[in-house]
């Protein structure tokens, strides 16, 4: 039996060896190219000629799967645009939102660019200036009786893990403290359809996402008018790679100059809410 | 909002491609590593052993969706060598494949110790050598006596390839979600579950046949 | 020549002497029938001498070659190759008939001709039926074991041992797993083949059967022999725990 674990050490070498080989396969859903990718951590994309964007598909309305299948978005067209006066390739990579520090440290993503809340996060990342304003908010249904954050004492309210309304309501135990139940779901779609069918009462949210949701979806959600936090939208990329930031950045002046920026923003919300080279947002 | 048939079953059916393509690399590689696994497990050097049970008692005991981001976060974290995005479909190869290897190595285990003694003694008095009593003899009376084993870790294998997306790749429950929240409805949930069921359908079938085709004897 | 030799045998298990100075040999054309109560170590001694178990000291021989020799106390067998061409010389049929179930009929006697001995296919085909037909048994060739009896499976159990030729052929209580109306195909067949001249050793616990059939008896108890002789001397033994084992058929 000792020789044949030494026969089982060496198949396995080469079968590893032959795994390596086994290169990308599978569908992803854009219709952008795949570039060689010999990408270093600082991702000198200008080198590979690709700018990888991560997002988290399931948050309509900035980075989605559209009717037709592909990805589209606010924040994806934004991003294909920028890439497009760079010279690169635009990737779009659908992430899991849990990994996403991790994907961008190791480089397999160019940056964040995903409705990504600055506030609160302004020590891990190099950020853009802020290019959206935007407010965590609640939502309720509209028949639920509740209109202000004092209503919502006794009911029961959820959040997406390690969102930024998440975040904010940490600061606010005065506020969580008060609800019957606060729970932590992994995704957006998950908690409206809590909301829809009555397991929940209401959703710490992005005050965007849900516009977008009840003018599109048409659900009977009403949003409080309080807001639980203010909040800008930028884009991240690890801490280190100032050089790709610095590009962007002067893209996306160029994008707004020209008036690009306002005609994005029209085309999904019907009016210009970009911020970019208009002073600087609420912190 | 309109739900596009068409749209739904396009994008299920290629994600279902990815899950089929890591179902059947993960099949075809941890079978015969799983088989090597077991050989280390049962040798007599104790020092192959201990290395084996402990390689098997990380891979059973730790969940499948972490060991994924190990192999694929790992390079980068532990040995600080640079990974590229298109790693993402390499490592979950090798994340699946290592880990079913493990759970194949101890059913082949449990059906080899199983075998009567008595079959080891006629095979070495009538001269047949390890090697030729095992596969000869010892190996097709495991293979029917763990097949319906075997046939749960394969539909276990076609469900656990949602957990892919732990590590980016888009696989077909990553695409129904991702119609979901774009089409605010569970229509595409409903949709894989339907390719799952009829996946695990076809799977059934096949490895029905095989008991079949091994029930020549008793 | 003496087809097999064992000389003071020893072995233990768990520090319990099952065999504590064994020593016989067996003739060309013997048949010899070893008999005795259970815990004798009857069975320990003919797995020894199959080499199913290892004495813990001792010498052995198979047609006067040596397959193990007593240094310092301890038995030292030959290398593997040259055992395994000495499995050659004997062949082993089991209590429990140990049958490859994956296998027809057939293939159970021809696959190791072919594999172990590697004969061609033909003339170990040929030889199989002609055995299957000695066993009365031509019509099972493409049967399982499964479907068979009990004393149908012995015999193709016989069968296989006989297809690979040996010399010497060892029989562990092979009519023990069987019920009695069958026991007599069994005995029926030990005997033609000791009416061929067949070397054998047979451990068994029918004791009109090994009174007819053998030539040598061997009587053991607690790990010693303590007679042995032709039938009639053994039989007719005066030795009192002879006579009361024996008693106890008598009266059957």
């Amino acid at each position: 039996m000792m020789k044949k674990g030494l026969a089982g050490v060496l198949i396995m070498g080469s079968v590893m060896a032959a795994l390596t080989g086994c290169t990308k396969k599978g569908t992803d859903s854009s219709s952008a190219h795949y570039a060689n990718t010999s990408e270093t951590k600082s991702s000198k994309s200008s080198e590979t000629g690709t700018f990888t964007v991560g997002f988290d598909q399931d948050f309509p309305p900035m980075g989605f799967m559209g009717d037709d299948g592909e990805f589209t978005g606010f924040d994806l067209e934004l991003a294909a645009e920028t890439a497009k006066r760079m010279g690169l390739t635009i990737k779009y990579q659908p992430i899991a939102w849990d990994s996403k520090d991790m994907e961008l440290k190791s480089g397999t993503i160019d940056c964040i660019w995903n409705g990504f809340t600055m506030n609160g996060r302004e020590e891990g990342y190099a950020w853009s200036e802020p290019y959206m304003e935007n407010d965590q908010v609640f939502v309720v249904r509209e028949d639920s009786g509740i209109s202000k954050i004092s209503d919502l004492s006794g009911k029961s309210v959820e959040v997406q893990a390690d969102s930024s309304a998440e975040a904010a309501l940490k600061d606010k135990p005065e506020i969580t403290s008060s609800f019957l139940s606060y729970q932590a779901v992994p995704d957006y779609l998950t908690a409206m359809m809590d909301l829809e069918s009555g397991a929940t009462d209401a959703i710490a949210m992005d005050n965007v996402v849900a516009s977008y949701q009840i003018k599109a979806a048409k659900k009977d959600f009403v949003i409080l008018d309080d807001p639980i936090t203010a909040e800008e939208y930028a884009v991240g990329f690890a801490k280190d790679n100032t050089k790709l930031r610095d590009e962007v950045q002067k893209t996306l002046d160029e994008i707004a100059a020209d008036g690009t920026a306002k005609k994005i923003s029209e085309k999904w919300f019907d009016k210009d809410i970009t911020t970019i080279g208009k002073g600087q947002g609420e912190n | 909002m309109n739900i596009d048939i068409g749209v739904l079953l396009s994008k299920l059916g290629s994600g279902m491609l990815t899950s089929f393509w890591i179902f059947c690399i993960t099949l075809l590689l941890s079978i015969p590593l799983g088989l090597l696994i077991t050989f280390g497990r049962m040798a007599h050097n104790a020092i192959l052993r201990t290395i084996t049970k402990i390689y098997i008692s990380i891979m059973r005991g730790t969940p499948l969706m972490l060991q994924l981001m190990l192999v694929y976060f790992g390079p980068f974290y532990i040995f600080h060598v640079n990974i590229s995005s298109t790693y993402r479909y390499t490592a979950v190869c090798i994340g699946f494949v290592l880990n079913y290897a493990a759970y194949f190595a101890e059913i082949y285990r449990s059906g080899i110790e199983s075998m009567p003694i008595g079959q080891y003694e006629a095979a070495k008095v009538l001269g047949y050598s390890k090697a030729q009593t095992f596969f000869y003899i010892i190996l097709p009376q495991v293979v029917k006596r763990i097949l319906p084993t075997i046939t749960n870790e394969v539909i276990t294998l076609i469900k656990d390839t949602s957990l892919a997306f732990v590590i980016g790749v888009t696989e077909m429950f990553t695409n129904a979600k991702a119609l979901a929240s774009g089409m605010s409805s569970v229509m595409p949930y409903l949709g894989a579950g339907v390719f799952y069921y009829v996946f695990n359908f076809v799977v059934a079938f096949v490895m029905e046949k095989f008991e079949k085709k091994l029930s020549y004897y008793r | 020549m003496k087809y097999l030799e064992m000389k003071h045998v020893k072995k233990q298990f768990d520090g319990l002497e099952v065999l504590k100075d064994i020593s016989l040999s067996v003739e060309e054309g013997e048949v010899t029938a070893i008999i005795g109560p259970s815990g004798s170590g009857k069975s320990t001694l003919l797995r020894c001498a199959t080499m199913l178990e290892e004495m813990d000291d001792g010498e052995l021989y198979y047609l006067g070659e040596q397959a193990a020799k007593s240094e310092n106390g301890r038995a030292v067998y030959q290398k593997p190759a040259v055992l395994k061409k000495m499995r050659q010389y004997y062949g082993l049929v089991f209590q429990n008939f140990n049958l490859f179930p994956h296998y027809s009929v057939l293939k159970n006697i021809i696959d190791a001709p072919i594999h172990v001995q590697r004969r061609k296919k033909d003339e170990v085909g040929e030889q199989a039926m002609k055995l299957l037909d000695q066993m009365g048994l031509s019509d099972k060739a493409d049967a399982y074991p499964y479907q068979l009896s009990g004393g149908q499976q012995q015999r193709v159990s016989i069968a296989r041992a006989l297809a690979m030729n040996p010399k010497i052929l060892f029989f562990d209580e092979p009519t023990s797993a069987l019920d009695p109306e069958l026991t007599g195909e069994i005995l029926k067949v030990i005997q033609e083949l000791a009416a061929m001249h067949m070397t054998m050793v047979i451990v068994t616990h029918e004791m009109e059967f090994a009174r007819k059939v053998a030539n040598h008896i061997i009587f053991m108890e607690n790990g010693i022999i303590l007679e042995e002789g032709t039938p009639d001397e053994v039989f007719s033994s005066q030795n009192a725990r002879i006579l009361s084992f024996l008693g106890k058929f008598k009266r059957d």
